[in-house]
């Protein structure tokens, strides 16, 4: 198959990566800003995600209502988001509409972060935090990565918290965009039916007056610590287990057998949903591998009655021993093989899941990788690469288990919430 | 454009199919034409089980041999249970369609129903209950639910925990019986297959599968309660639920309505996010949305937020209703049609929506709708029809669900029975 990449820096150092995706009638487009939670101070928690509320909220060409005006008129497909690491705004739209998309979204790089919009967006963002803390899920997560990742900056929420994200400024905003949201901090991606030449002039255009910024940020990689921690939320009827061991970095030459490994243990027919969830234990267990730029982790979690936590906990630790310390069967790793390979094919013809996927893969894995590439990859994959990960990446030994729920549960050290 | 073709089979099954040659993969659905509406009113939740259960063992082997021949095949199937229908979908590459529908054949016309996997699935239902009181939204929708379509069609699939008591392995078993037959069976397909090549599978693995004669067929009445219901419970934000009677899909003013709800809440340029978010950052989450049960429509309203902005956001939703018909611009309604149209060349143009649009178009119009026609009807709105549509479905019946710790005035606190399951 020809190589369906165009893949041009600007002089200004803006990166661009355009899939041509010739059998589709629409067009997907993304900007990645290299920034997240982690780049932040403890004191300014949540401005990352603020900055990125603040991009829908005016240019020096546009107010916020022509913004989302101009996004549905254009019948896009549309929104932004915000993790530890990174920052990403996207649209899908029929293909003839996607050089006006790219043009809305690059001006919104280069926000006005109004006074006034600021203040009443501040509210917004206070009560997205007030919803995120009535769901378990949400309050475990957070908990889990204050504790695990205490001391560094990927301990505090996305979001940040009720006193840091009252107390930014307009000028914080700014001072923290005129940083992070350099053109050569960001990435232009494109995915679908286009003209890969006419994007890239016109997107020269479009950013002829974004500056590189040179900015010396470096991110200091992150050690989980071990240990044990405890949040008693009476309010909750269920109390949430997580045992996390440390896991591979995007870009680990391991990271679809650590993919693997964690399908097996607790995705879809895995040895969880089997040996867990159909004994009754739980009516949700999984294994889930967080993917950083730099590094990793592997989550074992449960949710169950508050009396059932300790067995349900027992059986998570004996079902990830088990699969360290006996080799998993060839038979195990063809059906995720198999899986992922069906998954692939529908993926392939959505030009938004292309998006996301390269995106992932340029920003974890420094390229984009053709759908043919990423079945080569996850086909790569057997019994003994998935030993070799778990010997040097294993789920058992060193961990850290949080709980929450109900329940003031296991004895802490310390680490014990309310 | 697809080649489309319909047609009921000997054996009593209702197929349709969507070629799309050009496609990767095949996406299935088996809709049984029974949900939570037909269960015994003392065994609700029993729709669910029978569909949990229903692949954890067959004749020829039990439920982790039959989940590793489906990933054998590379094939993900799923099931789903809604108010009056069930469905079982599944994804898979072309060249093994015929033996991944065996295998769903296979579960649904011979499953065992292990007595073991019944005690679990039981177990976990009412888990699953007590989990969904740590879930607001959930359970806002529920108790709305229940309040805007009755007793009926309003149940919700977990059932309540006092009929789980009641069902046993017979109840589930004969519940399979009555309600899966090939005269509930439509079958639609999406992706690269043939029509030809669908009917002779079907034809094969569901030969004498029950009854041929079609049911599952006639509407249900709702039982519209027109209330105010606080439900206290310790938590951080107020949800608010609000629901009212809409037209059906198949009214002529289906394209009207649907109009109106994106004009309401279709992007971030729609009113309500513009109103009661970016103007005056009430809340985080707000949406409107339309619910269809066959013959019926009921539009919903929902947001969060904190306790002490309860009655400024309630109503400001319900005031943004009542603003479409008196101050819509063509602009705004060119946009609002623009947006509809343009999504259905991406989101709906995946081999997943195709299928379900089939789907949905059997269940409602009982034969397939093509898309230019959708489109036709959708462009030929006018501000004159929106006015139109007010002066004859009014919203003048309210049923309002609020949840949190804050009562709105004029509400009624829940009974007992139906609390928020605070503790």
């Amino acid at each position: 198959m020809n190589n369906p990449y165009t893949i041009h820096t600007l002089d200004n150092g803006l990166k661009i990566i355009i899939e041509r995706m010739p059998d589709v009638n629409s067009a997907a487009a993304g900007f990645l800003a290299k920034t997240g939670a982690r780049d932040e101070t403890p004191e300014k928690a949540g401005i990352s995600h603020f900055l990125e509320h603040m991009c829908f909220k005016g240019t020096s060409k546009r107010d916020w209502q022509k913004i989302t005006v101009d996004f549905d008129k254009l019948g896009s497909v549309y929104n932004a988001f915000t993790s530890e690491d990174r920052t990403f705004y996207y649209g899908w739209v029929p293909r003839k509409n996607i050089t006006a998309q790219i043009e809305l979204i690059a001006d919104m790089m280069r926000p006005a972060i109004p006074a006034d919009e600021f203040d009443m967006e501040k509210k917004v963002i206070l009560e997205e935090i007030a919803m995120a803390r009535d769901s378990l899920d949400h309050v475990a997560f957070d908990f889990l990565l204050q504790h695990i990742y205490e001391g560094h900056p990927l301990s505090w929420p996305v979001l940040g918290y009720d006193q840091t994200v009252s107390d930014l400024t307009r000028d914080d905003l700014a001072a923290y965009h005129e940083r992070r949201y350099a053109a050569d901090n960001m990435t232009l991606v494109v995915a679908g039916n286009v003209e890969p030449q006419e994007i890239i002039d016109n997107t020269a255009k479009l950013t002829a007056d974004w500056k590189p910024a040179g900015d010396n940020h470096h991110r200091q990689t992150p050690t989980p610590r071990t240990g044990t921690a405890n949040l008693v939320l009476e309010r909750f009827n269920q109390q949430i287990v997580a045992i996390c061991f440390k896991g591979v970095a995007g870009n680990h030459p391991n990271h679809e057998s650590i993919e693997a490994a964690t399908s097996i243990l607790g995705g879809g027919n895995s040895r969880f949903y089997w040996n867990i969830v159909q004994t009754g234990l739980s009516p949700s267990a999984g294994a889930h591998h967080m993917e950083l730029s730099d590094s990793g982790l592997t989550i074992l979690y449960g949710q169950t009655d508050p009396d059932k936590i300790e067995e349900l906990t027992d059986a998570l630790r004996a079902e990830a021993k088990n699969i360290c310390q006996k080799m998993v069967e060839e038979k195990e790793v063809q059906r995720v093989r198999n899986r992922r390979r069906t998954t692939l094919a529908i993926e392939g013809e959505s030009p938004y899941h292309r998006l996301v996927q390269i995106m992932d893969d340029v920003d974890y894995r420094g390229a984009p990788r053709t759908v043919d590439q990423r079945l080569q990859a996850a086909q790569s994959v057997s019994a003994n690469t998935i030993a070799d990960t778990l010997a040097e990446f294993p789920f058992q030994g060193p961990e850290f288990l949080v709980s929450v729920g109900p329940r003031d549960w296991p004895a802490t050290n310390g680490s014990s919430d309310s | 454009m697809a080649n489309v073709t319909h047609k009921t089979l000997n054996n009593g099954i209702e197929m349709i199919c969507a070629e799309l040659p050009d496609r990767h993969a095949v996406i299935t659905q088996i809709r049984f034409l029974t949900g939570t509406a037909d269960e015994p009113i003392d065994k609700l939740g029993v729709g669910r089980l029978v569909q949990e259960t229903i692949d954890l063992g067959t004749e020829k082997r039990d439920g982790r041999a039959l989940s590793d021949a489906f990933d054998e095949l590379g094939a993900s199937d799923g099931g789903s249970i809604g108010r009056e229908a069930t469905s079982y979908s599944c994804l898979v590459l072309p060249e093994y369609v015929d033996r991944a529908l065996a295998l769903e054949a296979e579960y649904l016309r011979t499953p065992t129903f292990p007595q073991d996997k019944i005690d679990v699935a039981l177990d976990l239902a009412k888990q699953e209950y007590r989990a969904m009181q740590d879930d607001a939204q959930s359970l806002a929708d529920k108790f709305i639910g229940q309040q805007a379509y009755g007793n009926r069609l309003g149940r919700h699939s977990l059932g309540e925990p006092e009929t789980l008591e009641n069902i046993t392995r017979d109840d589930i078993v004969n519940h399979w019986k009555n309600f899966y037959h090939t005269g509930r069976m439509r079958v639609s397909a999406a992706g690269n297959i043939t029509a030809n090549q669908l009917e002779d599978i079907l034809e094969k693995q569901f030969a004498d599968f029950g009854s041929p004669t079609p049911a599952g067929r006639d509407n249900y009445d709702i039982q519209f309660t027109a209330t105010r219901v606080h439900h206290e419970k310790d938590l951080e934000q107020q949800q608010i639920a609000i629901a009212f009677p809409a037209v059906s899909i198949t009214h002529d003013d289906y394209p009207v309505q649907r109009i109106m709800l994106a004009i309401l809440s279709g992007g971030m340029s729609s009113r309500l996010f513009t109103e009661v978010r970016e103007k005056q950052g009430l809340v985080y989450w707000v949406s409107a949305w339309g619910e269809y049960p066959r013959g019926h429509g009921m539009i919903f309203m929902g947001a969060s937020t904190t306790p002490q902005r309860c009655e400024k956001t309630y109503n400001t939703l319900l005031r943004e209703v009542d603003r479409i018909s008196e101050d819509l611009s063509d602009d705004e309604l060119d946009r609002a049609k623009a947006g509809l149209i343009a999504k259905i060349e991406t989101q709906g143009d995946t081999t997943r929506s195709h299928c379900s649009e089939l789907a949905d178009d059997l269940f409602h119009h009982g034969h397939q709708i093509p898309r230019s026609e959708k489109i036709a009807r959708l462009r030929a709105v006018t501000v004159r029809d929106i006015r139109r549509y007010f002066d004859e479905h009014p919203r003048d019946k309210l049923s309002v669900v609020t949840l949190g710790p804050r009562i709105l005035e004029g509400a009624e606190p829940a009974s007992n029975g139906s609390n928020g399951g605070a503790h």
